[in-house]
C-alpha cells in the first residue's frame, strides 16, 4: 500500500492507492486554478489507478472548500464522466452545512457518481 | 465619462448607522494585503462569520436558527466577496471596505473595492448574465464550458452562492477618481433560507 499526499497549511488530501480513496481534510481555499493543479493531477493519478473499480473522494473532514475548489472536483469529474471507466463514490458529512448545500451538485454533472451524505 | 453611479440587480440603500438593525459592523482593508498574504480572505470571512452567527437567538423567523449553520453560509459568502475584492481590484485606489447590516428577518452585505474604468463594461456584462438567467442552468453550463478549456477564472462564485445559498446580489459601480471606480457588491440572504 502506498499513501501519496498533498499538505498545506490548512489542508491535507491523501489517496491510499490499494483503496482507491482520497481523503481531504482541512479548509482548502486556494487563489488560482494553477494552485489547485496538484490537486487535480493527484486526482487523475488515483483515477487512473482505480480502474475500472470503485474511485472513493472522502470529504467528510473538509471544512470549507471555495468556489475555485468546486470548479477543481467539478472539472475532474466531468473528465471521470467522459472516459466513464470508475464508479465514483462521494463521502460528505451532514456536520458540514456546505456539503448539504453543495455536494450532490458532482452527481447532477454525472448521474453515476454516487453522492452519500453520512 | 459619467460621475453617477450605475446600480445593478437587488441593490438597496443601507443606513450608514446602525438603526433599525440588530447590528452594524464595518471594517476598512487594502486589496493588495490581502492579495499578498491570501489566507487574510479566509481569516476574515471566517472572523466575521464567527461575529455575525453570535447574534443567531436575536433573529425572528418563528423557530431557532442553527447558530452554526449561519456561520458556515457566511464563511463561504464572505470568503468568496473578499476574495474577489483581492483578484480583481486595480487601479490607483486599494481600499476595500466590508460591511454588513442584520435584522430581524434578513442579513446583508456590501464589500466595497475599486477598479480601473476599463474593466467595468466586462464586469458588467457578467452581472447582466447572472441577473438574467437560472442559475441552476447557468451553473452547469458554466462547469461544462470550464472542463472544456482552460481558463483562469472558474466564474463559480457568484453562481454557488445564487444557486446553492438563494443569495440575492446588487452591484454598483461609482466613479471616484480619475482611473478609478468603486465597485460595491451587495449580498442579501433571508434568515429563513438557512
Ligand atoms: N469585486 C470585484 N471587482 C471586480 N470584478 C469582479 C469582482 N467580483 C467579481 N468580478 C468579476 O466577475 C467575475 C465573476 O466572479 P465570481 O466570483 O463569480 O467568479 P471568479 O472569481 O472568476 O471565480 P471563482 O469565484 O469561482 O473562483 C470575475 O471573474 C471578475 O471578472
Ligand atoms: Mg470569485
Amino acid at each position: 500500500m502506498a499513501v501519496q499526499e498533498i499538505k498545506g497549511d490548512e489542508y491535507v488530501i491523501e489517496h491510499n492507492d490499494s483503496s482507491h480513496v482520497v481523503g481531504f481534510k482541512g479548509t482548502i481555499r486556494l487563489q488560482t486554478t494553477d494552485d489547485y493543479a496538484p490537486i487535480t493531477d493527484l486526482l487523475q493519478k488515483a483515477h487512473g489507478a482505480a480502474g475500472k473499480g470503485k474511485l472513493t473522494l472522502d470529504f467528510r473532514q473538509l471544512q470549507f472548500l471555495n468556489s475555485s475548489g468546486i470548479n477543481a472536483i467539478s472539472k475532474f469529474v466531468i473528465a471521470a464522466r467522459k472516459e466513464d471507466k470508475v464508479s465514483m463514490v462521494v463521502l460528505g458529512s451532514q456536520d458540514i452545512y456546505w456539503q448539504q448545500k453543495s455536494l450532490s451538485n458532482l452527481s447532477k454533472l454525472w448521474s453515476k457518481v454516487q453522492v452519500d451524505i453520512v | 465619462m459619467t460621475k453617477e453611479a450605475k446600480i445593478y440587480g437587488n441593490w438597496e440603500d443601507l443606513p450608514a448607522s446602525a438603526g433599525g438593525t440588530i447590528s452594524h459592523s464595518r471594517m476598512e482593508t487594502d486589496s493588495r494585503q490581502l492579495a499578498e498574504y491570501w489566507r487574510r480572505c479566509s481569516l476574515s470571512s471566517d472572523f466575521w462569520a464567527r461575529y455575525t452567527a453570535l447574534s443567531s437567538p436575536e433573529f425572528s423567523v418563528g423557530r431557532p436558527v442553527r447558530r452554526d449553520a449561519v456561520e458556515s453560509t457566511l464563511s463561504y459568502l464572505l470568503n468568496e466577496l473578499f476574495e474577489n475584492t483581492a483578484k480583481f481590484s486595480g487601479g490607483p485606489v486599494a481600499a476595500v471596505v466590508y460591511e454588513s447590516w442584520l435584522f430581524p428577518d434578513r442579513m446583508a452585505f456590501q464589500v466595497t473595492n475599486h477598479i480601473e474604468p476599463a474593466r467595468r463594461d466586462g464586469f458588467v456584462q457578467l452581472i447582466e448574465e447572472l441577473l438574467g438567467n437560472d442559475p441552476d442552468e447557468l451553473y452547469f453550463k458554466r462547469l461544462e464550458e470550464n472542463a472544456e478549456t482552460d481558463q483562469k477564472g472558474s466564474g463559480l462564485g457568484y453562481l454557488t452562492l445564487m444557486k446553492d445559498y438563494k443569495v440575492r446580489f446588487g452591484f454598483r459601480f461609482t466613479p471616484v477618481a480619475e482611473g478609478s471606480i468603486a465597485v460595491d457588491v451587495q449580498a442579501h440572504i433571508h434568515v429563513k433560507e438557512i
